[in-house]
């Protein structure tokens, strides 16, 4: 009973960092039409100057986390306003696809960036709590709260406010939207600036548990791409229901069937969803 | 827009322009040298590492120089990455071999890479000498032009274990190690020990290389209970490991034992003394001398790894070999490096045809214990 | 457009036939891998390119074919021209088996359920160690038998096989693009919707692209085992299938040309880029962004643009 409760727990507290990187994802996907591989990237550029606002500025942690956050933003921001944009007006038919090229692209190459400036070595991040409860340290149960926080914020921002009507406007009927008033130039560099925030806010979160290295970012960026279709696109909740549940099932997949297939359960589930459900749990038709 | 795209047109000219330029490069009475690491991708941080050896060994042999028939010459090193595939592992050592006209290979650290490039070695009848390749088949059988200086799995299991049986006596343990042939081919060679000397198994648990969260693992070895934990993979891996074991409450029941990067002084700086504490190891390198570590440390701010030492006792070996060759024929070479017989900072390399291998080493593993953020040897 | 591309493609063949003449064996040794790897771009363009779906899957049913053909030598001692027909059938009825399903999602729900696919086939290569041996690799295969007296332990003499088998699947491949059949698929592309309402059976046709696509990249794996004869997961893994979309997109979709040279392309980039072992995938990638602001369409774009302009 008790190992079932800490794999659950795991569970959600690894699901809540694949839900970060996922919501920004489906909001740029829905939006934009682009699955942004890059922000795999961003999560490792943040949790690099996170670890060095802590480790060289002498930053406090919650300082580092906003640092992270504002740095994935930026990137985010820059790519899409240098980059995706002037492909935007789909003159040609595989626009869509050169996006996704250019994701991939710069996937690879903040990556290696990574690699090539400070080394394949990882290197840790300081503990910024020290204490357990129920065999869960303090700074793994705020991974949780802190998702749970930021998914409040993402979905009161949509919900209520000017900029986030107009995002919902867009993520409907991009054209519709534009007949309406709403500048899509300006809901782009939204939605990229704060999927890049909530990909480096989930890196410098969980730096601290783990190790900073160039490829910490391949995992997370996978899972959160399932997270995406299961869930479907343009739905806050989906994302979190799914990110968590999909953590869930890969600790118990990996403690009662095998721990070598953890990171392939996945796909036995997008099939199963998707046959079911050909629009994602969560997605609106 | 036009000009901008214009720009990239002359970004790209220049970048080929560099190119071209760069691989024209040359250089009169030198000894080329070929290396083929892994220096992107997710085992980039072994071959960084062998690198920081080779060129620490390389300055002191430049230093001095290398006469062959009287003739002064200086080595350089060629290198090109491998990113821990066969394929680009191969292509490497076909460039070297051919188009660089290198004497005397080193590398690969992967074992999968290493597998491709030796039967090259011999085709192309160039010497080659692994960093630190771990497979048993990377020597086993093996060829005349192909040598290993460390261990390999199955020669160190036997070295070590009696160590662990008689210090704990456990009755059953456990495996945590990375899904590849260094982790799987460890676990298994201990194993096999371990089951000898009655130990029982209670349960293998893998985890991809670039994995951050263990939790899962932990869990499902916290619930089998072993007595000891037997661990392979790379330090931080380790590290992580390590302090979420800890986190967990699991090391004080279960006494962790790491293969060698568990012994890298890199472990304490990662995993910090208090996670490390108490962790058992083993241990390819004894005792550095200590301005060796300090000028590592001056030159890379780089805590020792033993990846340093082998890059550069390969090196050196090779050169040596070299000398004693007084020629440039890669066949010479091979004939002087069976002949070696050199103190290198990990022991002292001699290579031997024996039980299946062929030009193996016979460097002893110790175990180590990390005490107070100190490596204790047993 | 369909002369143009049997000018360049018999210089190619020219050219090809040639490299072996004056050139390294590291030189050929570059170019199998190339001409492996625009066998797999074609094969994928017959199905991404004309038929539509995005999918990162390719990679792994090379390694399918791979596998299955170096177990068949190994373990039954079949003949590697028996073998490697088989493998490419397996690779073809196992895809008709995925794709059925699968194929009912579209657009990026397919692509990312491919994508997952393709690393649960990786994973099973890796964890079924009884088999495969895993991730200690398999090696030990042996070269195809000699054949007409030509003995293909040679890497000149399995060169020159690749690049007949490759040859011979770029003519099936033109050949049936330009059938009715090749039209039928590309009315899918433009329009799924509109071929279905007009009475094409587009599951169908779909599922049948899938598999002959995936059936052509088993038979690349094929070839790849018996030439390179150690296998290993990795060779396999999403990073090849990334860097087959990356070939297929630089050369230009739908083209089978652009595809096939874009293969070449992109390997050569990174062949020069050896000297910079840390830099090399930095210059690489910045390389593939600047192609891409420069011509989105690929080299195929960019030719069609020069010639445009002449015109």
């Amino acid at each position: 009973m008790e190992v079932l409760f800490l794999q659950i727990g795991n569970g959600l507290i690894i699901g809540s960092v694949y839900a970060l990187v996922a919501l920004g994802l489906n909001m740029i996907w829905s939006i934009t039409d682009i699955p942004d591989f890059a922000q795999g990237s961003f999560y490792v550029l943040a949790a690099y100057v996170g670890l060095f606002a802590v480790t060289l500025a002498g930053l406090p942690f919650v300082a580092a986390l906003l640092l992270g956050m504002a740095v994935g933003a930026l990137l985010a921001f820059l790519c899409e306003r240098l980059l995706y944009r002037r492909w935007r007006e789909r003159t040609f038919r595989d626009a869509a696809r050169v996006q996704l090229l250019c994701a991939i692209a710069l996937f690879f190459l903040f990556a290696n960036v990574a690699n090539a400036l400070w080394t394949g070595k990882p290197r840790t991040f300081p503990a910024y709590m020290e204490g357990a409860v129920f065999g869960f340290s303090y700074m793994r149960i705020n991974v949780l709260i802190a998702a749970i926080v930021l998914f409040v914020i993402v979905y009161l921002f949509i919900m209520k406010t000017k900029q986030g009507k107009a995002i919902r406007a867009a993520s409907m009927d991009p054209g519709m939207a534009q007949v309406l008033g709403v500048n899509i130039d300006t809901v782009n560099s939204m939605v990229f600036a704060i999927g890049g925030a909530l990909s480096g806010g989930a890196a410098v979160l969980v730096a601290p548990l783990y190790s900073v290295f160039p490829s910490m970012g391949d995992l997370p960026l996978l899972k959160a791409l399932v997270v995406v279709i299961l869930g479907g696109f343009g739905s806050v909740a989906g994302v979190l229901i799914c990110g968590l549940g999909l953590g869930v099932i890969e600790a118990l997949g990996a403690m009662y069937v095998s721990s070598a297939y953890q990171h392939g359960y996945a796909f036995f589930i997008l099939i199963l969803v998707l046959l079911l459900k050909p629009k994602g749990l969560f997605g609106r038709v | 827009m036009k000009r901008l795209k214009t720009g990239m047109l002359l970004v790209t000219a220049v970048v080929f322009g560099i190119i071209s330029v760069c691989s024209s490069a040359f250089a009169a009475d030198v000894i080329k040298i070929g290396y083929t690491a892994p220096f992107t991708g997710s085992a980039a941080e072994f071959g960084t590492n062998g690198w920081r050896g080779i060129q620490m060994a390389l300055d002191e042999i430049n230093a001095k120089g290398v006469s062959i028939g009287g003739k002064k010459y200086t080595v350089e090193i060629v290198r090109y990455d491998s990113v821990c595939t066969p394929t680009d592992g191969a292509a490497n050592l076909r460039k070297l071999a051919l188009e660089d006209k290198v004497v005397t290979i080193l590398g690969d650290h992967c074992s999968s890479v290493c597998n491709a490039i030796s039967p090259l070695c011999e085709q192309f009848k160039i010497p080659g000498i692994t960093i630190e390749c771990a497979a048993d088949n990377v020597t086993k059988p093996g060829n005349d032009f192909y040598f290993r200086m460390r261990a390999s799995v199955g020669l160190m299991a036997p070295l070590f274990t009696p160590k662990i049986i008689e210090k704990f006596g456990p009755k059953s343990a456990g495996y945590l190690v990375v899904n590849d042939d260094y982790g799987l081919g460890l676990a298994k060679a201990v194993e096999e020990e371990f089951n000898k000397a009655g130990v029982k198994s209670a349960l293998l648990e893998t985890f991809e290389r670039g994995n951050t969260d263990f939790t899962v693992n932990l869990v499902k070895i916290k619930q089998a209970n072993p007595d000891v934990v037997f661990y392979a993979g790379s330090a931080s891996e380790g590290a992580m490991i390590l302090k979420q074991a800890n986190e967990m409450g699991i090391t004080k029941e279960i006494k962790f034992i790491g293969s060698e990067e568990m012994g890298e002084m890199e472990l304490l700086s990662l995993a910090g003394a208090k996670a490390a504490e108490g962790t058992y190891a083993v241990a390819l390198w004894g005792a550095v001398p200590e301005d060796f570590a300090k000028q590592v440390k001056d030159r890379f701010n780089a805590p020792m790894h033993y990846a340093i030492i082998f890059g550069y006792d390969a090196l050196h070996v090779a050169v040596n070999a070299i000398q004693k060759a007084q020629s440039l024929d890669p066949v010479k070479i091979r004939d002087a490096l069976k002949q070696t017989d050199y103190a290198g900072l990990q022991g002292h390399i001699q290579f031997f045809d024996f039980d299946g291998y062929k030009n193996q080493g016979k460097a002893a593993p110790s175990l180590i214990q990390w005490k107070n953020g100190e490596r204790v040897p047993l | 457009m369909w002369n143009t591309n049997r000018i360049i493609l018999g210089i190619m063949l020219f050219v090809l036939l040639a490299i072996p003449l004056f050139a390294s064996s590291y030189i050929v040794y570059v170019v199998t891998l190339a001409m492996l790897f625009s066998m797999l771009t074609a094969s994928y363009d017959f199905m991404t390119g004309f038929t539509g779906p995005l999918s990162f899957s390719h990679g792994a049913f090379y390694g399918i074919g791979a596998y299955t053909s170096a177990l068949l030598t190994l373990k039954t001692g079949m003949s590697f021209w028996v073998a490697m027909p088989v493998s490419t059938l397996t690779v073809f009825v196992f895809a008709a088996i995925v794709g059925y399903p699968a194929l009912k999602l579209r657009g990026h729900y397919f692509a990312v359920t491919t994508f997952f696919f393709g690393h649960f086939i990786y994973l099973v290569l890796l964890n079924s160690r009884d088999i495969t041996k895993g991730p200690l690799g398999l090696g030990g295969i042996r070269p195809p038998e000699s054949l007409f007296g030509i003995n293909f332990g040679n890497m000149t003499a399995m060169y020159y096989l690749i690049l007949f088998f490759g040859a011979l699947m770029v003519v099936f491949l033109f050949v049936l693009v330009n059938s009715s059949i090749g039209k039928l698929l590309v009315s899918i592309r433009e329009n799924e919707d509109l071929a279905q309402a007009s009475g094409v059976n587009t599951a169908f046709y779909k599922v049948m692209a899938f598999s002959i696509s995936s059936g052509f990249a088993g038979m690349a794996g094929s070839l790849f085992a018996h030439f390179f004869r150690l296998l290993h997961p990795s060779t396999f893994a999403w990073m090849t299938s990334e860097m087959i979309v990356i070939m297929f997109l630089v050369g230009g979709a739908g083209t089978l040309i652009g595809p096939i040279i874009g293969a070449g392309v992109v390997t050569f980039i990174l062949e020069l880029m050896r000297f910079a072992p840390e830099w090399r995938f930095i210059i690489w990638s910045i390389l593939l962004i600047a192609i891409l602001i420069i011509e989105p369409r690929g080299l195929a774009g960019l030719y069609n643009r020069i010639r445009g302009r002449r015109a």
